[in-house]
């Protein structure tokens, strides 16, 4: 493969500049959209010049949208806080519960321990509308309908089996002689956790982490179903934002902005880890 | 020796140590062998969190229950099952979700494979575009597709515009029943293809030199390469990469409900898409239950052959689990 | 006293038993190896010592106190890896410090102590560096500054040599008889080398399948192995084996090997009639160039220079083969080999064993 001629080169070079364009081109244009006025986004034919402004933003970021019909709530600001709360408590929790079965599974070989792991790992490939609609019926008799807590439960689905199984890999490439020396050492069973196990495996703990966050930040399908307007996260927000605000074209860009941001600036932090998130730490990158 | 006496006197407390161990054998067994049950015991609880609302589900699916028909609840075993059998709009269900995910997970594959094989030497350059080609996999799905949705408005829509310098005017993209499952096919291949590019991507670069070398040392032409060493030895990842992409792309929800609901008319009404519309909208939980259930039967059984695989991959990178 | 006991001791697990009713006792200051092949449970039988893995059965004694079912950090013991198993996060002094660290000895007494065995071990130079930037040397000394520095009454060394290379194992194997007598503790030491048994063990168990099967002082173990096993493990270049008969003549015996009568002592009478293997160790063969009375002749087939001493291969009129070992100065005598020698041996060398139960036949003293 050492001798790659021009022509190749050029073909190659070619084929990577058009992957690159259909890939990120959409990304792009919303960011341009969203400094764009209406007037701008409406003319024809559509151009890559004009007068940036921040006033969607500003829309956004005060909650008031004035339009010709008059002033409009806006209450997109709230949902990116609902995102960044569910999210955030729900890696906190997954993590709180996963790390200590992820060192259980690894380091003791009990039944019990390979049943959830494959149970959660199968029920992370089946429908969740097949587990949220009875759930669904059970939050209300038990008023979790529409509370934080019902929905952190409910996003534990996708951060415990992403969390155990990355986790899991990671305390098993540890070598268990390593905290037998540190108990033998004279230290309890908790302290070694704290102190040996927990700091070794903290990489794969901090990718599986993010990787939760990314993921519970970009679900849709669960505050759909279990949450009103004011526990939305902006995937559920923005599209009510869309319905709501009819042609406010800019403002939904910007939103839309809003939204990704966080997910795509952390991917980029996280993209060595990416790989293994994304295969439940079957492959390393 | 200095260091003999000075470490006999913490012998001492070495000694007070080892006496307060053994004060209860038996129950520093029995703690001993509970430990690993009570450190899964949260996750277990997540567990059962789910198999309670699972089977719940099972169950509905064998009765008659409509949330405004209170009155009519009663079990029916199997009968929503069968009436499947002579309901168009199931069939529309089943084949529109098969194609949707045949359809979407070989142009995925096929595009993933094919920028994995363009980038798959690790200059600097490649490794750049390959990052940047996860941004679309890490935007949320939901508004992939209102991003998408934008760029096709008919008014102002950027590719609307494009399409109608080609000559296609008044193409109508999703709205369009003749076009509808193009759209949402092209927004999941620009969310999903970077995963199987980067899946692929990661397996061909573990994948070992010699059989390489040695092949461009005897002249072996490209294609022979291509189809005889690295497909073959790459098989795994790709069989990996596409059983979880079906398992994915079969429930597809985000992308077909942001972008149009399931329409025009019922022309995207995957099965999530119509269960969720069968619950919330006609309240037929029972309905919706068994439509869930024949795609869990179909998931699951991808599942179990999925997992097959992905454990040969783990067992690469970690060993036995 | 005895300061470690282990009794009637099994262990299996999923794979089957590892260990059968082991019976070990050590006391202060005495140093035992444990010998033997891998995988016969040598690991495992210093794990459940150390609290790592736990008997099924038997019992387990730390000075005098029944430590069965204690946790690995209630036991007081000292252990150093084969793998070294150092904390990669913690520095080399961290290291060393952490079961003065578990004991809550005072900061200032954890420096004095951690510095005066580094010194000892001649790693006070590197305390400050983390455990990847040390060579294997370091890393092995700082594993075994780990299991000494808190003074415990058992410590256990698990074939602490076996990734450390060629001469620095030869160092430490006649440093470190001196270095543990001082420490007065019950030692344990797993080795699967029969010399660094020799030269470490005050005494020795030698592990065959989860068992006990020879438990002695290494001069006997080597001299008078129980088993046709225990002679070809504990030996190098291994011993020779001869099937032969023994017939009683008079008052002595004699047994054939290669194809000669030799004679030997009256105290074997007990086996005659039973089929047999001579065994002889290689250095008992006296091999010289000329011919010598009761010598037979061989054939020198090659040299092979081994350490301080070289192995010849040689064989016999009917084809038999035979290993001798000559001291380095003796060897250049013999070239590469290739040529006729004289071979001898002291008939009293021989060790019989019963050929179908592999067990040695001592002779009988009336």
């Amino acid at each position: 493969m050492n001798q790659i001629s021009t022509f190749e080169r050029i073909v190659r070079g070619l084929l990577i500049a058009l992957v690159l364009l259909f890939f990120l081109f959409p990304i792009f244009w919303i960011l341009l959209m969203s400094f764009q006025t209406n007037e701008q986004i409406l003319r024809i034919p559509p151009s890559l010049f004009f007068e940036p402004t921040l006033q969607n933003y500003v829309a956004l970021l005060t909650g008031r949208l004035q339009t010709a019909a008059g002033n409009l709530d806006i209450a997109f600001m709230r949902n990116l806080g609902n995102s960044l709360l569910l999210s955030t408590s729900s890696v906190l929790l997954a993590l709180a519960l996963g790390v200590p079965a992820a060192y259980a599974f690894a380091r003791y070989k009990f039944r019990l321990g390979e049943s959830i792991a494959f149970t959660l790992l199968s029920f992370r490939f089946a429908p969740p509308l097949l587990v949220l609609l009875p759930l669904s019926l059970f939050f209300r008799q038990l008023h979790l309908t529409d509370t934080y807590i019902g929905l952190i439960w409910v996003y534990q689905l996708i951060c415990l089996p992403l969390i155990l199984w990355i986790v899991r890999g990671y305390f098993e490439d540890i070598s268990p002689d390593i905290e037998h020396a540190y108990r033998i050492s004279g230290h309890g069973w908790w302290k070694t956790f704290r102190k040996i196990a927990i700091p070794l495996a903290r990489p794969g703990i901090a990718a599986a982490g993010l990787l939760a966050f990314i993921f519970a930040w970009n679900n849709f399908i669960f505050a759909l179903i279990l949450a009103s307007a004011s526990k939305q996260p902006v995937t559920v927000g923005a599209l009510a934002f869309v319905t709501a605000s009819g042609i406010q074209y800019g403002q939904i860009a910007a939103a839309i902005v809003l939204s990704v941001t966080p997910t795509l600036l952390l991917a980029l932090y996280a993209q060595r880890y990416l790989v293994e998130g994304l295969s439940l730490g079957a492959v390393k990158g | 020796m200095a260091l003999t006496d000075s470490v006999r006197s913490s012998m001492t407390t070495a000694t007070q140590h080892s006496q307060t161990a053994t004060r209860a054998p038996a129950r520093r067994r029995a703690l001993r062998q509970a430990l690993p049950y009570l450190l899964s015991l949260p996750a277990l609880l997540v567990c059962i969190g789910i198999l309670i609302p699972f089977f719940t589900a099972v169950y509905y699916s064998m009765m008659r229950f409509r949330l405004n028909l209170p009155m009519l609840k009663g079990f029916i075993w199997f009968d929503n099952y069968i009436s499947f059998l002579s309901d168009g709009a199931f069939w529309n269900t089943l084949s529109i979700s098969l194609i949707y995910a045949f359809v979407t997970v070989t142009g995925e594959l096929i595009l993933g494979l094919g920028i994995a094989l363009l980038l798959v030497r690790p200059t600097r350059l490649n490794n750049a575009v390959s990052i940047m080609l996860l941004l679309p996999l890490m935007t949320a799905p939901a508004l992939a597709a209102l991003m998408w949705k934008l760029m096709t408005n008919p008014n102002f829509g950027i590719l609307s515009y494009l399409v109608s310098l080609l000559g296609f005017e008044n193409f109508k993209w999703a709205s369009d029943p003749s076009t509808a499952l193009l759209t949402v096919v092209l927004v999941d291949i620009w969310v999903y293809t970077p995963f199987i590019m980067i899946l692929l991507l990661a397996g061909l670069r573990s994948l070992p030199k010699q059989p390489f070398e040695a092949a461009a040392l005897d002249g072996v032409p490209r294609s022979f390469v291509f189809f005889r060493i690295t497909l073959p030895m790459l098989m795994p990842y790709i069989i990996t990469a596409t059983l979880f992409r079906l398992l994915d792309s079969i429930q597809q929800f985000d992308i077909i409900y942001s972008m149009t609901q399931g329409g025009p008319g019922d022309r995207l009404m995957v099965f999530q898409v119509q269960s969720y519309l069968e619950f919330f909208q006609y309240t037929n939980v029972g309905r919706s239950a068994a439509l869930l259930i024949v795609l869990w039967a179909i998931t699951y059984a991808l599942s179990n052959l999925f997992i097959k695989h992905w454990l040969k991959l783990r067992e690469r990178a970690h060993g036995p689990a | 006293m005895t300061s470690l006991e282990l009794r009637n001791v099994s262990k299996g697990f999923k794979s089957g038993k590892v260990l059968d009713d082991v019976s070990l006792s050590v006391t202060a200051g005495e140093i035992v190896v444990v010998f033997g092949p891998s995988g016969t449970g040598k690991t495992v039988l210093l794990r459940m010592i150390a609290g790592v893995h736990y008997p099924d059965t038997g019992t387990i004694a730390i000075d005098g106190e029944d430590v069965t079912e204690a946790s690995p950090e209630a036991r007081g013991v000292g252990m150093a890896f084969q793998n070294f198993a150092l904390f990669p996060h913690f520095s080399t002094f961290e290291n060393i410090a952490s079961p003065l660290e578990a004991r809550e000895t005072p900061a200032s007494k954890v420096k004095e102590q951690v510095g005066a065995i580094a010194r000892m071990l001649k790693i006070d130079h590197v305390l400050g560096h983390a455990p990847r930037e040390l060579s294997n040397g370091q890393k092995q000394r700082t594993a075994l500054a780990r299991a000494l520095v808190a003074q415990p009454k058992v410590l256990l060394l698990d074939d602490p040599l076996r990734n450390v290379d060629a001469k620095l194992r030869y160092e430490m194997r006649m440093e470190l008889p001196r270095l543990l007598r001082t420490f007065n503790a019950a030692v344990i030491y797993v080795t699967q080398d029969y010399k660094e048994a020799m030269a470490l063990g005050d005494r020795i168990a030698v592990l065959r399948n989860g068992r006990i099967e020879q438990w002695a002082m290494p001069t006997t173990v080597y001299r008078e192995p129980v088993s046709i096993e225990v002679a070809r493990l504990f030996g190098d270049p291994t011993i020779n084996l001869l099937p032969c008969k023994l017939e009683m003549n008079g008052a002595g015996g004699q047994v054939t090997v290669f194809g000669r009568r030799v004679p030997i002592s009256g105290a074997y009478a007990h086996a005659v009639g039973r089929d047999l293997v001579a065994g002889l160790r290689p250095e008992h063969v006296v091999v010289t160039e000329t011919e010598a009375p009761d010598a037979m002749q061989f054939d020198l087939d090659a040299v092979m220079p081994v350490n301080v001493r070289s192995v010849l291969y040689l064989r016999g009129a009917a084809g038999e083969e035979l290993l001798a070992t000559v001291s380095e100065s003796e060897s250049a005598r013999f070239g590469r080999g290739q040529r006729k020698v004289w071979v001898r041996f002291a008939p009293g060398d021989l060790l019989l064993f019963d050929a179908a139960s592999g067990q040695r036949i001592a002779p009988q003293v009336h």
